[in-house]
């Protein structure tokens, strides 16, 4: 049974899993390094698959969907802008309620403009390609995996070192953390903290917009009322295991992906639907209680350590 | 949130009341009506005659009822987030443990033999057990391993879902239903409802008094007190001598005992069968925290809140079914409200208790600067 | 001496705010290579001039001139830009990065996008070596002592090329011989032509090193001289209005029955680091034991050990007798200890919460406040109200906010609730750090009044010339153990101070 499950098949499952969780989760990791707690991650996923797959209905073209997407997100997350960064409003009640907001906003629409509940498919959706690298896409088990995906699935893993040399390397990078690590420093060398918390945020909005759009676009074609089904929490917690750490970030998703997949193999392979549907949940669980050592200032945020 | 100040007397109650017409609260929910009649105005419909239809569902016809039906979980859910809230603690997992709690009564109810009356009590209990046990494992999580709570409790609700769907699937089923679920509680476990009540269930009753219960041992209690500072400074409250574990540990396990048995009220009274993924589709939890949050934790504004959600809800489905609207605008509403707080788009929402200072830079810097000049700039 | 060009001028700054004038018409004038000190109260204004200097806050009236040439702040950048550079207090350091990357931040030597990771640990190199400011550019924040994260600071401002350097009380958590550095840095800029401004209300500093001071009283300059043509005596006299003699040692009393034994206490931090090793000491009735330190010197962990905040690795602490070992922090307070912690608004008060609310905490259980659990509301107003009148703290009411208040009003919140209860054993930490004169003078009154009653003092301070004026006994603490007990007729700052960074080691008295 061993090499049943573990297979090529359970490579392309886990990375398809991880790519919108990753999308998400770098948006997360780069506010954490901002100083800002955003958990509105899952909302925001929420309102991008919703406006993807409604701009792509309605303009038969995929990727405009993703600028919809990516519209969608940004707008969502400015309210968790001007609301923290600017108002300082307590950003765990910003980003419930924007979770909620998601929920309740999408759900609304979904008869309102299209005159239906639940899932909404239509083959006037166009999905987004996928396109397969010469060579590369070849190889054995990888091949299918890596190196056969939707653009915004390659985006999603050319991030992380791009987002890590932009971190450590780049003067933007190190600007980025010294507002994070103590604004009012930040602000005496003359950096100017509320712009780069404003871009952290707007950032994060559109990483999660796009990974909506993967998600309604890319994984199926279709919107299911609160299909992100706590992905965006997920995220989170992928930057927390991560210490919003690029590389770090990409191993908590894709162990998240991991234990998803598995799990609907799992469930192919006779095992109770139900234990399978915990599997990730409960590895993700399990995860955070072995590297529990490791948390970044997540937990000072979080606020009840002391 | 805001620190209670001791009420005395008719005048401080006088004040208050006075003071809730300009309240941010009263203006965030002006605000958010409006917002909400703009979108309704989007989608076609005409918001004046939608509102209209939402008062009539909830206040006439079968409506109180339903209202006080729907407004007893959502309190009791908001009571039970609200107990770990006040020291701090963000459980997210209430509905994780509302779940366990009502398929610990269900299976109670059906399998106990005995009176009536004796049996509910005992459901009660189970599923106060099983709600304080689920909501023990991430209050340990934090105090042995230093889990936050706000992230472990939210990842045990997917779960329990899957646990209570695995045990009624396959041990606890009703071979003869077509979907999954239990077989019916007998008659007998059914939660009576009040005539007086408008035919409301009993539970208002026991809800009612939770609320008087938790509003004294807030206001005039050592334990209350402890809370309380725990909620606004932590460090504080141990330097103090409150031991914050078994806080942590109390408050956790009384919130979740109460969400469990918010799940036996729906259970032996309403549905009368524990059905795989009604508790969970409710949305009780959810919006008892929105609840909770407007109410600023307290158990008074709890229940006005509470109900005020309920009617919401209420009023919404009615919308829905008279104006087409869909019954979700009531979820945005209340989003919307809560959104319109937090964001200080109206002034007076304090920040959740942290123990921070509010970032204000320049005064951060100057604080940091001179501690002196703190004293006389006073920002 | 030559009359040098004007580097910095303030005419006529003020700064009003609801409820004191801050600033009144403050006029100073600093020549370029001059060394000039102001000295004040806290709450004379120093620190409100400073924000204005900083570019965090703008005048009400009058103006700045920099080199002639009338300036205004925007913000802390202008400041900077206008070649002022600051050194705080407390420090402005990102304790991930490196010594370089804290030096440039904010103007990063770059290749395009990228930071030129050389040339930053280059230039940093470089500055340290010119002024003696030793420190190491790849060595991070988060491993440096605090003595070397104020080189960082002077770095921070020397690269960009500062001519007037700011520094604020530079030299609060420096041991006497890391002052002396510090003072050859400051002597060496002088030098190279730099400008040096310094704020202190140590009068011995200002006469060391200053060529010349400026004097703030309650907003207003009341006195400028060449330092070499006054005193210390006239200084003092000109900062407080009268003369008082801070460092006036207090009348002496009999000392009683053991009241704290620790014995051969170790504790160890969260990492596994030994943070204090091997103490002993006790404290008696009716005496105060004062403990000197340089910061981390372990002086925190042996509170927070004592008091329960923080568990013992080994060793025994027993109060009259009693171990404590497996008490917590509640137990201890019942078996009669009182804590005045350093930090007075993270961990010594709630800052949303009210002023009656603030002076029960550690005490909510005692039968006065509370029965069954239920809390005597009557009991708990009265015992605020009393506590206000008493201690003559400022508030508009019993529920006003404790954010809201001063600091030397809080702290006097802090002490009244430490000292309601007749506690045996009073520990206080820095009790009177950041407070004015005359709440100084109060808090050290209480604190001479509870020994005389008989009770037991732990003190722990910086402040060296409260240390030597309150204790009867002082032990220095280096490197987690006790070094020297010294008698503080027969000490000094100077002794103190070889002792506190390990210069000097002998046994101690009777041991």
């Amino acid at each position: 049974m061993f090499d049943q499950l573990f297979d090529a098949a359970l490579l392309d499952s886990v990375v398809r899993a991880s790519v919108p969780i990753l999308l998400a989760a770098i948006g997360g990791l780069i506010c954490e390094r901002a100083g800002v707690f955003q958990i509105s991650l899952e909302g925001t996923m929420l309102v991008g698959a919703f406006t993807a797959v409604s701009v792509s209905y309605v303009s038969g073209n995929a990727y405009l969907g993703v600028l919809g997407a990516i519209a969608g997100g940004m707008a969502t997350s400015s309210l968790l802008a001007v609301g923290h960064v600017s108002r300082k409003g307590d950003p765990i009640v910003i980003g419930i309620a924007i979770n909620l907001l998601a929920v309740g906003l999408t759900g609304f629409l979904l008869p309102q403009f299209f005159d239906l509940r639940g899932v909404f498919r239509d083959p006037a959706i166009v999905g987004l390609e996928k396109y397969e690298i010469p060579l590369l896409a070849d190889l054995p088990v990888v091949g299918n995996a890596l190196f056969d995906m939707t653009l915004v699935g390659y985006l999603a893993f050319v991030l992380v070192p791009v987002v890590w040399i932009m971190l450590f390397r780049t003067a933007v990078g190190l600007r980025l953390r010294g507002v994070g690590e103590n604004p009012a420093a930040a602000h005496t060398r003359g950096v100017p903290v509320t712009t780069y918390q404003y871009t952290a945020v707007a950032t994060s909005g559109l990483l999660a917009g796009l990974a909506g759009a993967q998600l309604a676009l890319g994984n199926v074609v279709q919107f299911a009322e609160n299909m992100t089904a706590g992905r965006g929490w997920i995220a989170v917690v992928a930057v927390l295991l991560g210490r919003a750490h690029p590389f770090g970030v990409l191993a908590a998703c894709l162990l998240f992906g991991f234990a998803e997949g598995l799990g609907f193999r799992l469930q192919g392979n006779g095992f109770a639907v139900q234990a399978t549907d915990a599997l990730p949940w409960v590895a993700t669980l399990l995860a955070l209680v072995i590297a529990r050592r490791r948390f970044i200032r997540l937990v000072d945020l979080t606020g009840r350590m002391a | 949130m805001r620190v209670p100040e001791p009420s005395v007397g008719a005048r401080a109650i006088r004040d208050r009341l006075a003071s809730v017409g300009t309240s941010p609260v009263t203006m965030a929910l002006v605000l958010s009506f409006l917002l909400c009649a703009v979108i309704i105005l989007v989608t076609g419909v005409n918001p004046l005659s939608a509102y209209a239809e939402m008062w009539r569902g909830a206040s006439s016809g079968s409506g109180p009822r339903t209202v006080i039906d729907r407004a007893v979980p959502i309190i009791g859910m908001a009571l039970a987030i609200s107990i770990p809230f006040r020291t701090g603690i963000v459980n997210l997992g209430a509905e994780g443990q509302m779940i366990v709690g009502g398929l610990a009564a269900a299976l109670t109810a059906i399998h106990l033999p005995g009176p009536g009356a004796f049996v509910i009590g005992v459901s009660f209990l189970a599923a106060s057990a099983a709600g304080a046990a689920w909501a023990l494992l991430p209050a340990i999580g934090q105090t042995a391993l230093q889990l936050p709570i706000l992230i472990s409790s939210l990842l045990l609700n997917a779960p329990a879902r899957a646990l209570t769907s695995y045990l009624v699937k396959y041990y606890f089923g009703d071979p003869t239903a077509t979907s999954t679920t239990t077989v019916a509680v007998p008659e007998a476990t059914r939660i009576p409802t009040l005539g007086w009540l408008s035919g409301a269930s009993a539970t208002a009753v026991p809800v009612l008094a939770l609320v008087v219960a938790i509003a004294l041992f807030n206001g005039r209690t050592a334990p209350g007190y402890q809370s309380l500072v725990s909620g606004i400074n932590l460090r504080f409250s141990r330097y103090g001598g409150v031991a914050v574990a078994r806080q942590t540990i109390v408050s956790m396990g009384v919130g979740g005992s109460i969400a469990g048995m918010v799940g036996a009220h729906l259970v032996l009274g309403q549905s009368g069968r524990f059905v795989d993924g009604d508790l969970a589709g409710s949305g009780f939890a959810w919006t008892g925290l929105l609840v909770c949050l407007i109410a600023a934790n307290r158990a008074v504004p709890i229940l006005v809140a509470g109900s005020f959600f309920a009617a919401l809800q209420v009023g919404g489905l009615a919308m829905q079914r008279s104006a087409g609207v869909s019954w979700q605008l009531a979820q945005v509403l209340q989003a919307i409200v809560i959104l319109t707080l937090a964001m200080r788009v109206v002034p007076g929402m304090r920040r959740r208790g942290s123990s921070e200072p509010t970032p204000n830079l320049e005064a951060d810097v100057i604080g940091q600067i001179a501690p002196g000049a703190a004293d006389v700039v006073k920002v | 001496m030559t009359a040098r060009p004007l580097e910095l001028e303030l005419r006529g700054i003020t700064k009003r705010y609801p409820r004191v004038v801050a600033n009144d018409g403050v006029s100073l004038r600093v020549r370029r290579g001059e060394i000039h000190a102001i000295v004040g109260e806290n709450g004379a204004g120093k620190s409100t001039l400073m924000s204005i200097l900083y570019g965090l806050v703008a005048p009400d009236d009058g103006e700045i001139l920099v080199r002639g040439e009338s300036v205004r702040f925007r913000s802390a950048h202008d400041a900077m830009e206008a070649g002022l550079g600051m050194v705080h207090q407390s420090f402005k350091l990102f304790p991930s990065m490196t010594v370089a990357e804290n030096v440039v931040y904010g103007h990063e030597p770059r290749t395009g996008w990228l930071i030129d990771r050389a040339a930053a640990t280059r230039a940093t190199g470089e500055l340290a070596s010119r002024y003696g400011l030793g420190v190491d550019p790849s060595a991070r924040i988060e491993d440096l002592r605090v003595g070397v994260l104020q080189r960082v600071e002077i770095l921070k401002a020397l690269y960009r090329d500062a001519r007037v350097l700011i520094l604020d009380e530079p030299t609060a958590v420096l041991t006497p011989q890391e002052r002396d550095g510090l003072f050859e840095v400051l002597r060496s800029l002088r030098a190279d032509g730099r400008t040096i401004v310094f704020i202190t209300h140590k009068l011995n500093e200002v006469m060391a090193l200053s060529d010349r001071v400026t004097v703030l009283l309650r907003g207003r300059v009341v006195h400028d001289v060449v330092t070499v043509d006054t005193s210390p005596a006239e200084l003092s006299l000109a900062m407080t209005g009268r003369a008082i003699d801070p460092s006036r040692r207090r009348p002496e009393h009999e000392t009683g029955a053991t009241l704290l034994e620790v014995d051969d206490l170790c504790v160890d931090d969260a990492d596994g680091v030994r943070r204090v090793d091997g103490v002993r000491f006790s404290v008696c009735e009716g005496e105060i034991v004062g403990i000197a330190g340089v910061t981390g010197s372990g002086q925190s962990e042996l509170v927070e050990a004592i008091v329960g905040l923080r568990a013992s690795t080994s060793g025994a602490i027993s109060l009259r007798g009693r171990d404590l070992a497996h008490a917590n922090v509640h137990g201890r307070r019942e078996a009669g200890i009182a804590y005045v912690p350093e930090d007075r608004h993270r961990v010594g008060s709630a800052g949303r919460a009210s002023t009656r609310e603030n002076l029960l905490m550690g005490y909510q259980w005692k039968r006065r406040f509370q029965r069954l659990g239920w809390l005597r509301r009557r009991a708990v107003a009265d015992h605020a109200a009393e506590l206000i009148e008493s201690y003559d703290i400022k508030v508009s009411g019993p529920d006003q906010r404790v954010a809201e208040l001063s600091g030397g009003n809080l702290q006097k919140v802090v002490v009244a609730r430490e000292l309601a209860h007749d506690s045996p054993l009073l520990v206080a930490e820095q009790p009177t750090r950041g407070v004015d004169v005359a709440a100084i003078e109060f808090i050290h009154g209480q604190v001479i009044a509870h020994r005389d009653a008989g009770r037991g003092i732990l003190l722990v301070s910086a402040e060296l010339t409260e240390v030597l004026a309150l204790s009867t006994r002082i032990l220095v603490m280096f490197e987690g153990r006790i070094v020297a007990e010294l008698d503080p007729h027969r000490t000094d700052e100077v002794e103190i101070g070889l002792y506190m960074t390990g210069a000097k080691e002998h046994e101690r008295a009777g041991a």
